[in-house]
């Protein structure tokens, strides 16, 4: 019999119980350093120990709960999907979606956590530790290969307890290829231990010892302590024989970090993600929330302010924004308001969609990016607004920066997400029942004082919108320190115009006849166009524009972004005289 | 006012400084060109101390050298709640002055392998290197029993003591000298919580971990 590859098996990395709150293990399989850490929801990380901007390692890193901080520059990545969250150098930056840490398998058996880079191999299952609870024993690392070890362990009659008696018959048996088995039977009781065998690298080897049954608390220690003179013995033997010739099994393949599927091409407004509603509630008057879980494998990681395309059953797309907070990362939670002139979005979200349904949706998209480097960050809701601005509240809280998060609504029990409001009590200030001069009255009160690098993010309808854009600069808040995302385009948008655009980088001439969109002619001609919202509101099918006049109808751009004339959002936009030439 | 002889890399002159912050004492610091002026071993510095070692404090003209000494004298004349040095209690002391000369095996061996890769110091590398892990692998086994009796310090009893400031530096910035604490997973968990304790202060090589969650 061949020995199988030790790369497509799992392989015992850390004990449980060496993962401790906010800590990072640091580990090593078949000659990969890994670093392996608990997230608060309890989700077991393993990741190549190498931080992917400057190659420092990750065990230096500090685990606060949801995310590991390198203490370089401050890069932090994202329980689960390992992909950076956030890099204080880009400050006003969503990091690409493509810079993530190489991730392997964790799994949890017999209080051990395993890994390894086959995703189909399991954790082996023993009838010597079946069925009943075990006891971790302590883990000896030694300087000889894992063979000699191996070989070391069935040649050892290393007898699980003190003074089994004199009668006592001790077997040794291979439990497996990397895992040896010792069981002492005296009388009619047996005792059994396994050990298991983690291969570090072609040199050196961790001894991992799982013991049936668990013991009382006052016969614990001694069988602790007594298991680990036993093999402190054993390795004093094995280090002393490394030296002499023996089959060195070394990593024949090195350990592949797990492939995630490739998302399909970021085409159009094509599907990327399948989820199920877990969870669907009332948290508001008119306003339901979702939980949506992955139905395999994990969510793609985002960043606060980010939104999803959803695809509704009735064929429509709608956006919404993520309200998680840093920590939740199991599922997407979503909010939507009961629109009552609902163009069929919402309604069907409220009656449709129930829990146990699947939906389809796109990746995140972070259009209304979060800074973490301001000296103050003011968030201002109106309404279902709040969604993007909780998950910002719940990071900045998160990470102990200070944030005021007014929330505008019509009465207590329009206050949506009582449950993550509740924690942020310290930020938040809840405005009820207020009518829109009173509002506005409000709004003057919290920016009359701008100083240097002051934030204010805004979401919600877009006249209140509006009017905190024009207070903010009113009160001398420069357009880039105010940030906003609309629900929705409210303009009334013109295409009944008609005009050339000329494809820099092609070399291709179009013609965008009236009734047509920019998007659409572009994608006619084959260009690979992303998209979103398709009303102007998210900035994902933004082109850059090398020449021509631009006739704006988004709500995405700001004035002087608008003035600039550079980028276009080519679903409603289009050129403002006969001809322009974008970089595509 | 206490006045610290002190260098910024030096291991034990930051056990100095870390027990000076956390009991909240204030000294004032005397910088010695450790590295590359060598002025530790400048006639003049032997004046203060023959051995021409750092740290040595000079408190209020009471002149004492040797690190794991000050310790001691620090933690009885400026700790009032009597933990840090449990002279009270003749068990715990014993395991602190045997946890203290053990450090004096740290600090020659993994402190050692530091200063020779980093400050010049002509060691036998390999020599401190392997006896670091031999001490480590004891540490790490008796910190990890430790945890198995609920116990977080190096001294059995409830609060850290002296002998967990003594060891720290040494540890901590092992793989500055080449001492990986891959095989030590008891030995970085007690890292952090020294890291955790009140009144902490790092020396540059020692990284920040998260706060303890709430």
């Amino acid at each position: 019999m061949t020995a199988p590859d030790p790369g497509s098996l799992l392989h015992p990395v850390a004990g449980c119980a060496d993962l401790v709150p906010r800590h990072v293990v640091k580990a090593r399989l078949l000659g990969q350093d890994l670093a392996v850490w608990r997230a608060d929801d309890d989700f077991v990380n393993v990741w190549a120990d190498r931080c992917i901007h400057r190659g420092v390692r990750l065990t230096v890193a500090a685990n606060d709960g949801a995310e590991l901080v390198c203490p370089y520059h401050g890069w932090r990545y994202s329980n689960r999907s390992g992909n950076c969250a956030y890099m204080p150098a880009h400050p006003s930056d969503a990091p690409p979606r493509r810079l993530r840490v190489p991730t392997f398998r964790s799994e949890e058996r017999y209080g051990l956590i395993w890994s390894g880079g086959s995703p189909e191999a399991e954790p082996p299952r023993l009838p010597h530790l079946e069925g009943e609870d075990t006891l971790v024993l302590r883990a000896l690392p030694v300087n000889a290969p894992p063979d000699l070890a191996l070989q070391g362990l069935l040649e050892w009659p290393c007898q699980p307890v003190p003074a089994p008696g004199d009668g006592a018959s001790i077997s040794c048996d291979s439990a497996g290829p990397f895992a040896v088995a010792v069981t002492a039977r005296t009388g009619g009781t047996e005792e059994a231990v396994v050990h298991f065998v983690q291969p570090v690298d072609g040199g050196r080897c961790v001894i991992r010892p799982v013991m049936r049954g668990a013991p009382a608390a006052d016969r614990r220690l001694s069988i602790l302590r007594h298991h680990a003179r036993q093999l402190e013995e054993l390795r004093t033997r094995l280090e002393s024989s490394a030296g002499s010739p023996v089959a060195v099994r070394g990593p024949s393949t090195p350990l592949q970090p797990l492939r995630r599927p490739t998302a399909t091409a970021v085409s159009g407004r094509a599907p990327q993600l399948e989820v199920c509603v877990a969870r669907k509630w009332l948290t508001a008057e008119g306003i339901a929330a979702f939980e949506l879980a992955p139905v395999s494998g994990q969510l793609p990681s985002f960043q606060p302010g980010a939104h999803v395309d959803v695809h509704l059953p009735n064929g429509l797309v709608r956006q919404y924004s993520l309200t998680n907070g840093p920590g939740l990362t199991s599922v997407y939670r979503l909010g939507v308001k009961l629109e009552p002139d609902s163009r069929g979005g919402s309604r069907c979200m409220h009656v449709s969609v129930h829990e146990g349904d699947r939906l389809q949706l796109s990746e995140p998209h972070n259009n209304f990016p979060l800074r973490r480097d301001a000296a103050r960050t003011v968030l201002i809701a109106g309404g279902i607004g709040v969604t993007p601005l909780l998950a910002m509240a719940q990071t900045l809280q998160r990470q102990e920066l200070a944030y005021e998060l007014h929330y505008f609504a019509q009465s207590d029990d329009h206050l949506a997400f009582g449950e993550v409001l509740e924690p942020l009590s310290t930020g938040l200030v809840k405005h009820l029942g207020l009518s829109p001069d009173q509002t506005a009255d409000e709004i003057k009160k919290i920016t009359h004082d701008y100083g240097t690098a002051s934030h204010l993010y805004v979401c919600g309808p877009g006249p209140m919108i509006e009017a905190t854009r024009a207070i903010a600069a009113d009160s001398g808040w420069p357009e880039d320190a105010v940030h906003f995302e609309y629900f929705k385009n409210e303009s009334e948008l013109h295409d009944a115009s008609s005009f050339e655009v000329r494809l820099a980088r092609t070399g291709q001439t179009l013609v965008v006849g009236p009734g047509v969109s920019l998007l659409d002619s572009l994608r006619d001609a084959g260009v690979d166009m992303p998209s979103s919202c398709e009303q102007g509101v998210c900035g994902t099918c933004m082109a850059t524009v090398l020449e021509g006049e631009l006739d704006h109808q988004d709500v995405f751009f700001n004035d002087s972004e608008r003035a600039a004339g550079d980028r276009i959002l080519t679903c409603v936009s289009r050129a403002g005289g006969h001809k322009i030439v974008l970089d595509l | 006012m206490i006045r610290l002889y002190d260098y910024l890399l030096s291991v034990n002159c930051y056990k100095q400084r870390l027990l000076l912050s956390i009991l909240d004492v204030p000294y004032e610091r005397v910088d010695i060109d450790f590295y590359p002026g060598w002025e530790h071993k400048g006639a003049e510095f032997r004046k203060i101390n023959p051995l021409g070692h750092i740290p040595v404090i000079d408190d209020d003209g009471y002149v004492l050298w040797d690190a794991h000494a000050i310790l001691v004298y620090l933690a009885c004349k400026y700790d009032p709640s009597g933990s840090w040095y449990p002279t009270s209690d003749p068990q715990r002391l014993g395991e602190v002055a045997s946890w203290m000369l053990f450090a004096e095996g740290t600090t020659n061996t993994a402190s050692a392998a530091r200063l020779h890769v980093n400050l010049g110091y002509d060691f036998d590398l390999e020599a401190c290197q392997a006896g670091a892990h031999r001490l480590f692998r004891v540490l790490d086994e008796h910190l990890w029993f430790r945890e198995q009796q609920g116990q977080a310090w190096v001294a059995s009893g409830e609060s850290p003591t002296i002998a967990d400031i003594a060891l720290f530096g040494d540890v901590a910035l092992s793989e500055d000298g080449g001492i990986s604490r891959l095989d030590y997973p008891a030995l970085r968990r007690w890292t952090e919580r020294v890291q955790r304790l009140p009144g902490f202060i790092d020396m540059p090589g020692i990284f920040p971990v998260a706060k303890a969650p709430a």
